[in-house]
């Protein structure tokens, strides 16, 4: 095993471990621990949910690009979609474990499953794709199992050829599923008459278009972690380089129409909300917008696809930018009480019905119309926490499993 | 038979013995309020937004026909009865907080720390408590406890455990003012039909399209 590989199982187990504990101490003393209350009871962990279903996009893309769209220089990297997509779905479900306030009853899940809540569709096709994408991964190693792996190998005369005609037969299920998890996902949020700033249309859309580009970036980052820069792979990248900007441009788009359309007609509601993100959250959109668009517009130039590490940066950027986007999912839903109301006989004013916060303390208001949450140091230890395991899932699973062999031994 | 409510603002003096008696009734933990009352237009309670201006709304659970509460709980912990009344069976919670997200009213309250901790956090003499003392299933679910999980969600449970006996809502038992009422919706010449059919009874947020079975009758002039 390679010292940085090492460096890497070092720092991801300690943070996972460190997740762990932080987990436990909120599962003792409860969700107080958070900075969630009653009129903010939404953060950090629903929008690790979002943002790891949006990062499993890539795999399954990758390999419906393949085998359904025959862009075959993707070819070597299939495996690493596949597990990127794994790794993602099954921290996506991680993320919102930790959210669930009574998580020893989740067995209520199976029990009782209320079939109009998006969220039983959602743990449904979360597990589907998780499934689907550890089959993908299978299949696809399957010619390539070695020495002790060769025991879980399935027993066919021609693997090589089996592994191709299933990874073919899948493919357009992968597809459809790779799309369900970020629709399903998104109607979560956009069912909800309640939050105007997630009641859209374009929200299901939207979701797959971020999603497309995160998941993506994040292929594309740990294949130049394990491939490096080769001539072989020039195309192979700079596809994956103009995938990932239409989607972004896509994401974009849908976004700011939708801005628009509620700028325009001005209604006083969509206005208060769109300030949320306007205003109070400026820098974060900012960000969200400007360093993924920096992202792919560096990764378009065929200059910087020339350094590992300048591609390596601007996929950081464009996953980093929507992280944030799924972040700035909680203030514009969450920073405003959805109850106002127009005062009988006022004009022109606008009445906030506070809500009682939850918690007593001696100095705080005991109704409340604004909440101002920042994630509590419990909250990002878990998230970390999620993240490490993401790392380390992949790292275990190159290091034990014919992911990038063969390319090795060319070398 | 929906059981329904009408609240008469006219009458409402805006004393809040509604919240009071809701909260001593149902055990309400520290912090959680399932009723409050607010003085609209205004800053601070019982003043006047505007130079003769005031009015008091009393707000809690409405009792939607069309619930995004229930339609979003993954476990049917969020149930409608069938007299329309909206409950939370604390046993069957697992406490995800979809329904406070999903509620235009902001009425739904989650346990975030064991009730017991937080209400020793009010520091009463001699650990005094209130609350009904009994728990009580309405067909086996759990709708009142007197302390609660930690972690689940509550709210107004139209005081099922005393419909039981036949009594009314503690807050309707408790306003000093008399302005509220309960009783059969379905029913065209009920009581409270007849007050929302005279008296220009309106809903809360109808652009919602929640349908709430609580129905308010507007204010005349303000109250002295
Ligand atoms: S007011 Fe809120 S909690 Fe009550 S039934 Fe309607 S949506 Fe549910
Ligand atoms: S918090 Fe409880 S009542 Fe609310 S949606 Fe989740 S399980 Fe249902």
């Amino acid at each position: 095993m390679s010292t940085s590989k090492k460096i890497g199982f070092a720092i991801t187990g300690l943070l996972m471990l460190a997740g762990l504990v932080a987990w436990g101490i909120q599962v003792k003393e409860g969700l107080v621990l958070t900075n969630m209350r009653n009129s903010y009871t939404w953060g950090l962990y629903v929008a690790g949910l979002a943002f790891f279903v949006g990062n499993a996009a890539g795999g399954l893309v990758l390999s419906s690009m393949i085998y359904l769209f025959g862009v075959t220089s993707l070819k070597p990297f299939a495996k690493i979609g596949a597990l990127c997509a794994f790794a993602n779905v099954t921290a996506a479900m991680l993320a919102i474990l930790p959210d669930i306030g009574q998580p020893i009853r989740l067995y209520n899940l199976v029990l009782h499953p209320q079939w109009r809540s998006p969220l039983v569709w959602d743990i449904i096709v979360l597990n589907l794709y998780a499934a689907l994408s550890l089959l993908y991964l299978y299949l696809l190693m399957l010619p390539d199992f070695q020495g002790p792996l060769k025991k879980i190998a399935l027993k066919v005369d021609h693997p090589k050829e089996f592994s191709e005609k299933w990874a073919k037969r899948l493919a357009p299920y992968s597809l459809a599923a790779a799309v369900g998890i970020h629709v399903i996902t998104a109607w979560i949020f956009a069912t909800q008459g309640a939050r105007d700033w997630w009641n859209s249309a374009v929200l299901a859309p939207d979701f797959v278009a971020a999603a497309l580009a995160s998941g993506t970036a994040i292929v594309l980052l740990v294949c130049l972690l394990t491939y490096g820069l080769k001539d072989e792979y020039t195309q192979a990248y700079r596809t994956m380089a103009i995938f990932i900007a239409v989607a972004l441009f896509t994401h974009i788009f849908f976004m700011y129409n939708d801005f628009f359309i509620h700028y325009w007609y001005g209604a006083t509601e969509a206005l208060d909300v769109l300030s949320i993100t306007f205003k109070k959250y400026a820098l974060a959109h900012a960000f969200e917008v400007v360093a993924p668009l920096a992202g792919v517009i560096l990764l378009l130039s065929s200059n910087v696809r020339k350094s590992a590490g300048a591609m390596m940066t601007s996929c950081f950027l464009i996953i980093a930018g929507i992280f944030v986007h799924r972040f700035l999912l909680m203030p514009g839903a969450f920073d405003r009480v959805p109850l106002t109301i127009a005062p009988l006989g006022m004009q022109n004013t606008e009445f906030s019905v506070p809500i009682a916060s939850g918690q007593y303390e001696p100095l705080m208001n005991t109704f409340v119309t604004e909440w101002h949450y920042f994630p509590s140091g419990i909250e990002i230890a878990i998230f970390l926490g999620v993240l490490a395991y993401v790392g380390f899932l992949i790292i275990l699973a190159i290091d034990r499993l014919p992911i990038v062999k063969i390319e090795k031994a060319q070398t | 038979m929906r059981r329904g409510m009408v609240i008469d603002l006219e009458k409402c003096i805006g004393c809040r013995s509604c919240v009071v008696a809701c909260k001593q009734h149902n055990a309400q933990p520290a912090g959680n309020w399932w009723n409050r009352v607010v003085t609209p237009g205004s800053e601070r309670h019982l003043t006047p937004p505007e130079k003769g201006k005031e009015y008091f709304l009393p707000i809690h659970c409405q009792h939607c026909n069309n619930a995004p509460c229930e339609k979003v709980c993954p476990v049917n912990a969020t149930y409608t009865e069938e007299d329309g009344t909206v409950l939370v069976d604390f046993e069957r919670c697992i406490g995800c907080r979809y329904c406070m997200a999903a509620c235009p009213y902001g009425v739904r309250q989650f346990n975030w720390e064991d009730p017991k901790k937080a209400t020793a956090r009010y520091g009463y003499q001699d650990g005094y408590t209130y609350g009904h003392p009994q728990e009580f299933r309405l067909k086996g679910r759990l709708v009142y406890m007197p302390s609660r999980f930690k972690g689940v969600v509550e709210k107004c449970n139209f005081c099922v455990h005393y419909a039981d006996k036949g009594l009314d809502p503690a807050c309707v038992r408790g306003c000093p003012g008399n302005a509220r009422h309960v009783g059969d919706l379905d029913d065209p010449d009920s009581r409270v039909s007849k007050m929302i059919r005279d008296k220009n009874g309106f809903t809360l947020l109808p652009e919602k399209g929640t349908k709430p079975n609580v129905y308010y009758l507007p204010p005349k002039r303000k109250e002295v």
